[in-house]
């Protein structure tokens, strides 16, 4: 093996190894860490609050449990790598060497790797995780609790705490049993974290309902 | 205005309402806005938004060309009340020009192009060791260290598609002020498209029955 081909083995091993680590940071989407306190909101305008824009916080706590893979596309990335080998070879060592590079949307961000699918941004499941999307973060109270977007069900709450969304406007729903369902209209932008959290108040029994109309004049 | 030409102007309206934009849930009460004022049984309340306040109330980031005011209405019961956008204006106080208030389509395709400029840099730190052997020279280990700075494309944030555009226009359009006609109390937000400087007022124009109510936005 020619020194040349070690040297660019070398990068691109390097390459690979930071790929799942440093964009994962970098790409991270972000949230404002406020929550939302809605028991059962019907304003719309309410979510936006819990909507991250892109900026410096990031939700650490998150990011340790779920480990997601996020890249982005279509980087231009200019550096500066340096290089030392112990070895017995005739080309003197350590050097520098600039690089650069133009990434298209075919290849992983920021470096020259294609990942196998199920680290792929294009991943096609449809509340899946991928670049043109947004992610609808979900704490509810119960967490059996059921969800369903535009009146589809969507799947449990607690099985359902990242949901990814393509871009546009939908009715959240989340119900279970003997408690007040909570609607909420949610805009998803892509590449924008939302956070909503569902505290399902228990519905008021028969009794409760008579006592509350004995009290009114 | 007889009974059957009421019962079909409600029908309309209910029926563009349905469809189109809900407004915001107005407040018990015009004095519980900032600015209020009360002519001929009308009364209307407005707030300026603050640019957090824009920021919490809109998953779209209305601050990058508008000044955002929520409006309410209390019509004199049992009177019907033309809400029209083209009633409202917004002026820099002492400046002779008003400003109409812009729709969601505009004010949605004003953010879009606004985001499409912006760009992300990224700084990727980069570390390797590995070991390598081979029939050139032998074999031994390597250390590497490097420094990636990306930018990305324009485009590529978020509000910059075209399916972006489309879901701010729909919140923005479903957030704002009702137009039609109504019977009881609306409220939504209207959007200007100018930037406030600081320390500069500024006033909405409501023209009511062809008389105009001036607030001075705190």
């Amino acid at each position: 093996m020619g020194a040349r081909v070690l040297l660019l083995s070398a990068l691109f091993t390097c390459h690979s190894m930071v790929a799942l680590d440093g964009p994962c940071q970098a790409q991270e989407p972000t949230t404002v860490p406020q929550e939302t306190p809605v028991s059962s909101a019907t304003d719309s305008s309410k979510q936006a609050a819990a909507q991250g824009a892109p900026g410096p916080e990031t939700d650490k706590k998150d990011e340790k449990t779920h480990h997601k893979i996020h890249v982005q596309l279509g980087l231009v990335s200019f550096g500066l790598g340096y290089t030392h080998f112990a070895g017995p070879y005739y080309y003197p060592y350590p050097y520098f060497y600039p690089y650069g590079a133009t990434y298209s949307a075919v290849f992983c961000d920021p470096f020259w790797c294609t990942y196998p699918s199920v680290f792929s941004p294009a991943y096609s499941g449809s509340l899946l995780y991928a670049e043109d999307k947004g992610e609808v973060r979900l704490t509810a109270e119960p967490k059996t609790a059921e969800v369903y977007i535009d009146g589809a069900y969507a799947g449990k709450a607690d099985r359902l705490k990242t949901i990814w969304l393509d871009s546009g406007a939908y009715d959240l729903s989340v119900s279970a049993k003997g408690r007040v369902a909570f609607h909420q209209r949610i805009y998803v932008l892509s590449r924008r974290s939302l956070r909503i959290s569902a505290k399902l108040e228990p519905e008021k029994g028969p009794d409760a309902l008579r006592q509350e109309r004995e009290a009114k004049p | 205005m007889n009974g059957k030409t009421l019962l079909g102007l409600a029908f309309v309206t209910t029926a563009s309402l349905a469809a189109g934009p809900r407004g915001t849930m107005p407040k018990a009460a015009a004095n519980r806005y900032p600015v209020h004022a009360e002519k001929a049984g009308v009364s209307v309340g407005a707030a300026l938004l603050t640019s957090d306040e824009a920021r919490k109330a809109f998953v779209s980031e209305v601050n990058r060309c508008c000044v955002v005011v929520e409006v309410a209405l209390y019509p004199v019961k049992d009177k019907l009340q033309i809400v029209s956008l083209d009633d409202f204006s917004v002026r820099v106080t002492g400046s002779e020009t008003a400003v109409k208030p812009s729709s969601a389509k505009v004010v949605a395709a004003s953010i879009q192009k606004s985001a499409e400029s912006q760009r992300d840099i990224t700084v990727s730190p980069s570390v390797g060791v590995g070991y390598e052997s081979g029939p050139y020279g032998g074999h031994g280990t390597y250390r590497e260290v490097g420094v990636a700075v990306g930018v990305s494309e324009p485009g590529s944030h978020s509000g910059s598609s075209d399916r972006d555009r489309d879901t701010m226009q729909t919140e923005l359009s479903e957030k704002g002020l009702p137009e039609g006609t109504a019977s009881a109390a609306v409220a939504g937000y209207l959007y200007f498209s100018l930037t406030k400087k600081k320390n500069a007022t500024l006033q909405l124009e409501y023209v009511l029955n062809g008389e105009k109510i001036v607030l001075t936005l705190p």
